[in-house]
């Protein structure tokens, strides 16, 4: 579609304001209706997302804790993602992640100890956070093989893998890899060593943001570039969306769907991986719960596109930061947010209904991801 | 027709950056509701004071002559029945009795808020922040260097001097910390001398959480004293929901009710129920069973009506009554300075099982309070779980 | 599912329930620890099966429903909160109330399938998403709701939350009952029964009825259905419905049998284990039943293995770490998915909107 230069600009700009038009017609949907359940409960919406816009973006802080909570959903939100442009469901980030953290946590506490030796941090922060990247992998290429050789359902398998992840994270921080000073009381890894941590950006302590949000929106590229621009990107794509076709293709299908697994493992182990090493130094029971469920809205919320899937993340990350904001305002349960994000969620979806609602030409395209659910 | 969506679209997005660059609600008084519409704090209807003229309202904090007191939850809710809404009703009760003239609380939901959460009412200037939940212990410690000016009152938070605190104690902070092993040793031992089984069993949460393995291990030790003194062998049953979560252990009554049938199949006759909504599922379900139950952190009577007529006591842990004392000490500029703070141990009322409990068992159970209340009797339980 | 993996399944349960029995045995008789089992396999597998049947109507019609969580959760609140109204505000008597609630919370499940149904069939939005919306809705909206209604000045009940009608009370069997020990076993609280018979109902309604072999022909050839005159939209969102009404059933055990009262998320997950119960069974009723067996069974397990754990001999030493007692029943899920299942095989158009 070339054209001269003014016009296909113009066009460009055109095309992306449409298709960022609907949803954001959607999210305003759901605000409207949300502010409706709260007004029909005696609550007042306008001082409530006030506190929830505050919270997420008043101040340089707001901003900086939104990033904060972005980072986790780009990595867990791109693991999701990748996974059902293979064609796969991943329900197993949640587990992936516990491992990708629990992994990075060994390596930035123990490692110096076994090598009897300090790190240099260009050395330590990548085998750290490496690590934890293969540890995701690897829980989520054992039922990625399941369904390649036996034909196991990815979504049992990495429901299961989810508890036996809990399960042995639990024994670990409990147990060998607890802090053994004497006064801790909780669940919860030694520090790591100085030499694992990643930097934050900003020199103010009050900022906490990190050089991970960066590297997050960085690797949202890199997966882009993967997915569409390399010949493995076009057989995860072919495959999830007609195996039969790739098989006769030539694609080697069993093998595309380990491949498509684990990265996306790695992906959900990265997320759990830069938690310990840019915001919590640690890992504890307890962190990091949930992320794999909300990877789940936010893959779909970003309509499985890298950039969707960031923008998603940082909606997602922001209603949760500005939260508790507007409790603090208006004592508004926090549930209210859950409520809006399902209404969002379903709005950007169906966006037929917002079509509807808002006389916009109905388009045919249409996410399909449960095309990999027929074993 | 699209017109119409894309002009819906352009003004929505200038309203919101209208409302995200507007002063913060501190700076302006608030454009909201009168002050005779329902006020935001969590308070039963008839308590509105009648001399709230003119009315004080969150912004005013910041002020010097306006003490507010804020809760930060841990992960879990002011509705969770025990721990975090006890937490809360002592903040109630110090804006009835006139010591706080405004009150606030905010719940976590995601660890990685304590900081935050704590620096929102540090920041709009609380002059006492209270901090549920052990959990909460280092943010609290690095919350109240931040802010010396405000008190931190950190519940279950025990600290000591040691290299990472090396301060310690701060002038303006407090942890109300409480021996759970000696309310669950009264339990236990009241258990051990009502159970006609003697088989008792005990539903917590994860035992990874200090006050609930000291609940439980202090419930065994005091049910393992009768025995000694009165020659009479008791089973007690211990099991911790450590299968599940963090997010889920303290949360699933279902658990809590299936593992108390459970037990009662097996010839239990006293059920203790520690741990939040799991513990209370268990004791619920010993009710249905009409079977001894025990409740934990506050008088569940109140708040578990459906086990009243089965409900012989709970293992206390007061913590409104502490709470509200210290919240008075900090107002008269009295705040402890030596960093901790200890609530009372103790059992709560038979209620109406009162007629099933013979006069020598209650003189017994006051002696045991005493006892312990005094250090002659020990109950030899280690504070934390040893690692396996 | 063919027997050879029933009579697996049914050696694992036995291994299960005699390690139990061996361990226990000084302390309780074998017949009172089987029965315990008995009973605690039973309670955990109630709402598991009704939610996998649940799943299993949906899907062989041809309609993938991850939001089996969401709905037991909705129906766990509204069906609660019809009773305590019932009782308390309308004086009705306790057993009316408690039978208003399971009827509101199987219509509740019957209006969240609805949405689904209007999102999936109608709309054609991707069934995944239509899943995952209504678990999120529904978690949002009853934490909202419960803490709205019954935490604050201003609440319906004044800040407390009301006396419940109580559990719906058991049924007892009379003659299999009155056997000492084991009889317990026979006294069951309405929705348990309802689940097993439940079980035997969908499998002769799926594979005995012309509705049966209408719907799964839906689920496999819809097209073929069509033409030989099947209404596959109307066949869909009558099986959606359905499938709602059992996983309201699945949600009432929460609140108006298991216990008397409603915690927010309190069904933990328990959707989600019963779509894994849906898909080891091989989407047929009996399978799934099985397999909320093999869950039920093997909570009983880590429960009673903590129970005795004072008992365990040291050879077995690891049995007493409550971790590894609770990597059970996940572990064994995987492997006889692995070892005797192997490739499932759901229903051919399963997930894929029907275009007239």
């Amino acid at each position: 579609m070339q054209s001269t230069d003014g016009k296909g600009l113009i066009k460009t700009l055109k095309q992306l304001l449409n298709s960022l038009l609907v949803p954001f017609l959607a999210i305003l949907t759901a605000v409207i209706v949300g502010g409706l359940i709260i007004k029909v409960v005696g609550g007042n919406p306008i001082e409530a997302y006030k506190g929830l816009v505050q919270g997420a973006f008043g101040t340089s802080k707001a901003l900086s804790e939104t990033a904060v909570w972005a980072t986790p959903y780009i990595f867990a939100g791109l693991a999701v993602a990748v996974a059902f442009k293979g064609g796969l469901f991943n329900i197993g980030a949640e587990g992936q992640l516990a491992f990708g953290a629990v992994t990075a946590a060994l390596i930035g506490y123990a490692l110096p100890g076994w090598l009897h030796m300090s790190l240099p941090t260009y050395i330590h922060i990548p085998l750290a956070v490496g690590c934890g990247m293969l540890a995701g992998a690897l829980w989520a290429a054992i039922p990625g093989a399941l369904k390649a050789y036996t034909g196991g359902h990815e979504v049992i398998n990495t429901i299961m893998m989810n508890y036996i992840a809990l399960n042995i994270t639990s024994f670990l921080l409990n147990g060998p890899m607890r802090d053994p000073n004497p006064l801790n009381l909780s669940a919860r890894t030694p520090e790591i060593a100085a030499s694992a941590r990643i930097p934050r950006i900003f020199s103010n302590p009050l900022l906490r943001v990190h050089w991970g949000f960066i590297l997050a929106l960085v690797v949202a590229v890199i997966i882009w570039w993967l997915l569409w621009k390399t010949t493995l990107g076009f057989e995860i794509r072919t495959v999830g969306a007609n195996p039969d076709a790739a098989k006769y293709a030539g694609i080697n299908v069993k093998r595309t769907i380990i491949i498509t697994m684990a990265l996306s493992g790695a992906l959900a182990g990265l997320a759990g991986a830069i938690e310990v090493t840019a915001l919590n130094y640690r890992h504890e029971l307890g962190f990091s719960m949930g992320y794999g469920f909300d990877a789940i809205a936010i893959a779909l919320l970003g309509k499985t596109n890298p950039f969707g899937v960031i923008l998603a993340a940082i909606l997602f990350g922001a209603m949760r930061n500005g939260a508790t904001r507007m409790q603090f305002l208006t004592q508004i349960p926090v549930d209210i947010i859950s409520v809006i994000q399902a209404l969002i969620l379903l709005f950007v979806a169906a966006d037929a209904i917002i079509r509807f609602v808002y006389r916009i030409r109905i388009r045919d395209e249409r996410v399909v991801l449960t095309r990999g659910w027929g074993g | 027709m699209k017109r119409i969506s894309t002009i819906v679209a352009v003004l929505s997005v200038f309203v919101m950056l209208v409302t995200a660059c507007g002063p913060a609600v501190t700076a302006v008084p608030p454009v909201v509701v009168p002050p005779t519409a329902v006020p935001p704090v969590v308070v039963p209807p008839t308590q509105v004071p009648p001399t709230a003229v003119p009315a004080i309202t969150g912004s005013d904090c910041s002020k010097a002559n306006v003490f507010c007191v804020g809760v930060v939850t841990d992960v879990g809710k002011v509705d969770d029945k025990s721990f975090n809404q006890s937490a809360w009703e002592g903040v109630q009760n110090s804006k009835k009795d006139g010591s706080a003239d405004w009150i606030q609380y905010i719940e976590t939901t995601d660890s990685k808020d304590y900081a935050k959460n704590i620096a929102t009412f540090g920041d709009a200037g609380y002059k006492v922040i209270v901090t549920v939940g052990f959990n909460l212990t280092e943010p609290t410690y690095a919350a109240a260097q931040l802010y010396p000016k405000t008190l931190f009152i950190g519940v279950d938070q025990f600290l000591s001097k040691d290299a990472t605190h090396p301060d310690w104690p701060l002038a303006n902070l407090v942890g109300l910390v409480y021996n759970e092993d000696q309310s669950g040793f009264l339990v236990g031992a009241l258990a051990a001398m009502m159970s006609k089984t003697h088989s008792i069993g005990g539903v917590f949460g994860t035992d990874a959480v200090p006050p609930v393995w000291r609940y439980g291990e202090g419930y065994r030790a005091g049910a393992a004293y009768e025995d000694t003194k009165n020659g009479t062998k008791t089973t007690v049953t211990n099991v911790y929901h450590s299968d599940v979560g963090f997010d889920k252990t303290f949360t699933d009554p279902t658990w809590g009710a299936d593992t108390a049938n459970s037990m009662i199949d097996k010839g239990a006759d006293i059920i203790f129920g520690g741990g939040g909504k799991t513990g209370n599922g268990a004791v619920d379900a010993a009710a249905q069973r009409k079977v001894l139950a025990i409740g934990v952190d506050t008088d569940q009577y109140a708040t578990l009506p459906e086990a009243d007529a089965y409900l012989l006591t709970s293992a206390m842990k007061p913590i409104p009554q502490p709470l509200e004392n210290l919240i008075k000490l900090a107002k008269a500029g009295q705040f402890p300075t030596n960093g901790l703070y200890t609530g009372a141990a103790g059992y709560a009322p038979y209620h109406d099982v009162a007629s099933q409990v013979p006069a020598n068992v209650d003189a017994e159970m006051q002696a045991l309070a005493k006892g312990l209340a005094d250090g002659s009797i020990k109950t030899n339980v280690p504070p934390v779980k040893p690692a396996q | 599912m063919d027997w050879r993996r029933f009579a697996i399944i049914a050696l694992v349960i036995a291994i299960m329930f005699g390690t139990v029995v061996l361990v226990g045995v000084s302390q309780n008789s074998p017949l009172v620890i089987i029965t315990s089992m008995l009973a605690t396999t039973i309670a955990v597998a109630t709402p598991l099966t009704l939610g996998a049947l649940s799943g299993l109507f949906c899907e062989r019609s041809g309609v993938v429903n991850i939001g089996i969580e969401g709905m037991m959760l909705g129906a766990a609140f509204f069906g609660w909160l019809a009773a305590i109204y019932m009782n308390t505000i309308y004086h009705e008597a306790a057993m009316l109330s408690m039978i208003v609630g399971v009827i509101m919370a199987i219509l509740t499940g019957g209006l969240f399938a609805l949405l689904h149904a209007v999102l999936s069939i109608t709309f054609k939005v991707d069934q995944i998403i239509g899943g995952t919306v209504i678990n999120i809705l529904a978690a949002g909206i009853t934490g909202f709701l419960n803490r709205q209604m019954f935490f604050g000045a201003g609440s319906v009940f004044g800040g407390q939350v009301p006396h419940t009608p109580g559990v719906l009370p058991r049924i007892h069997i009379p003659l299999l009952a009155d056997i000492p020990v084991v009889g317990r076993i026979f006294e069951q609280q309405p929705i348990a029964i309802a689940a097993v018979a439940l079980v035997v109902i969908s499998h002769f309604v799926l594979f005995h009825t012309r509705w049966g072999l209408r719907t799964r022909a839906v689920g496999e050839h819809p097209r073929a259905a069509d033409t030989v005159g099947i209404n596959v939209l109307f066949m869909r969102y009558a099986n959606v419905i359905i499938g709602g009404f059992l996983a309201g059933l699945g949600g009432a055990y929460f609140t108006l049998e298991s216990i008397s009262s409603f915690e927010p998320l309190m069904t933990n997950g328990r959707g989600f284990i019963a779509l894994a119960a849906m898909i080891f069974g091989n989407w047929t009723p009996f399978g799934a039943w099985a397999a909320a067996l093999v869950f039920g069974a093997a909570q009983a397990l880590q429960i009673n293995l903590q129970f005795f754990r004072e008992l365990i001999p040291p050879s077995l030493a690891f049995l007493q770490n409550s971790y590894v007692v609770g990597l059970a029943p996940y572990i064994l899920t995987m492997l006889i998915l692995t070892g005797l299942i192997g490739k499932t095989i759901p229903p051919a158009a399963d997930g894929k909107p029907y275009e007239k």
